[in-house]
């Protein structure tokens, strides 16, 4: 049953598993359904089609897009949903759709049609895990993808001026962060004390955002305005994540490091005050033991003398 | 469902008079507005709205439901007339292309057909089989169902924006006629959607139509 099951995806950074928001979905409903997946990331070495990641591979299957990797976790009995009610069912639909619909034309903006985003951030960081000469390619085709989904949904020119249509993918974005963060509300996952598909959905789209370091970031400062969602993203980071890919996350061997530094710079100011005060001890001026001829003293009486002659 | 007079015109070039190219528009005086989101908060401007008895989070599962029935029905009824080559072949390309002459009705079919297409697979649904498509307007049905339960409308006593929505997609569907009936009877599979379509028909069309635009539920 416990067939190994083998999930290809973008690598982590900024202290996320993984910053392609589509993987991150999978990986989080992977640990919160409790399905043993073993993650292999994408580097400059992987010979397989980038274009569809993630992709889950086992023994004889492959499936490519979230929607249906879940589907199929799901037919393994990795079943997060299992104590939803219907309704919650239906609700967890019709929120993914709103998340697809009013909050990921932002998110793909912010991330691959931004230029100062685009040229600093994302490129970059795609380019230097696809092995040359494709890195050169692949980027910029992905680019292109998210633009055309944008206008295509959204208007495109003629009618509509790029512009506008900017600012009205970002009005949506921030309307559809706003429902989030009501539904929310204080507990701690959207239907209750378990996290389910939507918790994964949810994650995945929010983290990177919150996570990634941007130039231009009017949508990750409205989405720090919003505390209960960066608590949700924060809460599960820690919880299910703390463990990562290469054995201890990024932020904790960071962590881990500062922690290993601090003590090795105490050690060493301690040593060094050692030996100044060795130094100290051994520079002081020292008469040297005169041999008075008239005091015969003992060999012990001398030591209490110079010993007297030292100390202050 | 807001009370508000209304005259139904059919233009062939509607999409072209639509100032986001897409239909319906009203034509309010010197103002035009397009596509159900915009005209919803146009009227809403003006004093009439169906939502204001709803609280945040009420309003929060409306929107939710609402872009639902957007991304799942809408796109599949798109597909469905577009990107099966049974249908396209058969009913769309006469009917899109009806009002023209020879060749401009070849010519705006196909094209329209390839805009669909392109777009059809920018969002990643290029790949999907009609089964899958089928699938999917199934689960959407069956969410939408379980969300309706017994009540009479989706936000128990009052018709709401969601309500006009889910009626107009699926009236749509329970009464086009296509070569293909599996899109129709899946949704008929919900006997209370069935019921839901029918009350607000007979609640709110027939009473003013008499009998002229409104086809029978079969």
């Amino acid at each position: 049953m416990a067939a190994p099951l083998e999930l290809s995806c973008w690598g982590g950074g900024w202290g996320l598993p993984s910053v392609h928001s589509e993987s991150l979905v999978v990986m989080a409903y992977a640990k919160f359904s409790g399905a043993p997946l073993k993650v292999s990331v994408i580097d400059n070495t992987w010979r397989g089609s980038r274009g569809d990641v993630p992709i889950l591979t086992t023994e004889d299957k492959i499936v490519s897009q979230p929607a249906k990797i879940l589907n199929f976790l799901r037919k393994q009995k990795y079943n997060a949903d299992y104590e939803l009610s219907a309704r919650q069912g239906a609700d967890t639909l019709a929120y993914i759709a709103l998340l697809e619909e009013k909050l990921l034309p932002a998110v793909l903006h912010t991330f691959w049609v931004e230029s100062d985003n685009y040229f600093t951030v994302t490129k970059p960081w795609f380019a230097s895990r696809i092995p040359f000469p494709l890195s050169l390619i692949l980027p910029g085709r992905m680019s292109k993808g998210a633009l055309t989904r944008i206008l295509l949904t959204r208007g495109e020119p003629p009618l509509y001026h790029l512009r506008e249509v900017e600012a009205q993918i970002y009005r949506d974005a921030k309307e559809c962060l706003n429902l989030l963060s009501n539904r929310l509300g204080t507990s701690q996952f959207f239907f209750g004390d378990t996290p389910s598909t939507l918790d994964a959905y949810v994650f995945g789209f929010l983290a990177p955002l919150y996570k990634v370091r941007f130039p231009k970031v009017q949508l990750q400062e409205h989405l720090k305005q919003l505390s209960n969602l960066c608590r949700f993203c924060d809460d599960i980071l820690n919880t299910y994540f703390r463990l990562s890919l290469g054995g201890i996350s990024p932020a904790g061997q960071e962590m881990v490091d500062a922690n290993l530094q601090k003590l090795t710079q105490l050690v060493n100011k301690e040593s060094n005050l050692i030996e100044k005060m060795d130094d100290n001890l051994r520079q002081s001026p020292q008469l040297p033991p005169r041999k008075l001829p008239t005091l015969k003293l003992t060999p012990a009486a001398e030591e209490s003398d110079s010993l007297q002659r030292l100390s202050p | 469902m807001c009370n508000l007079p209304i005259k139904v015109v059919c233009r062939a070039n509607a999409e072209y008079m639509s100032p986001s190219g897409k239909v319906p528009f009203i034509h309010v005086g010197n103002q035009v507005v397009s596509e159900l989101g915009p005209i919803v908060q146009f009227v809403k401007a003006k004093g009439h709205s169906l939502s204001d008895g709803l609280d945040e989070v009420q309003k929060a599962e409306m929107k939710a439901y609402m872009e639902l029935v957007n991304n799942m029905l809408l796109t599949a009824e798109l597909y469905l007339q577009w990107c099966d080559e049974a249908t396209v072949g058969e009913i769309t390309h006469a009917r899109y292309g009806s009002p023209y002459p020879w060749p401009l009705n070849r010519i705006l079919a196909y094209q329209k057909q390839w805009e669909v297409k392109r777009k059809m697979k920018a969002i990643g649904w290029g790949k999907k089989t009609l089964d899958q498509v089928l699938e999917d307007v199934d689960q959407c049905c069956q969410a939408l169902s379980q969300r309706l339960g017994t009540q009479p409308y989706f936000f128990n006593k009052q018709p709401t924006e969601l309500d006009a929505l889910v009626f107009g997609h699926l009236y749509t569907i329970l009464t086009t006629q296509l070569t293909n009936d599996e899109l129709s009877e899946k949704v008929k599979n919900y006997s209370n959607l069935l019921a839901f379509c029918r009350r607000i028909e007979q609640h709110y069309f027939e009473d003013r139509a008499k009998g002229s635009s409104s086809i029978r539920l079969s």
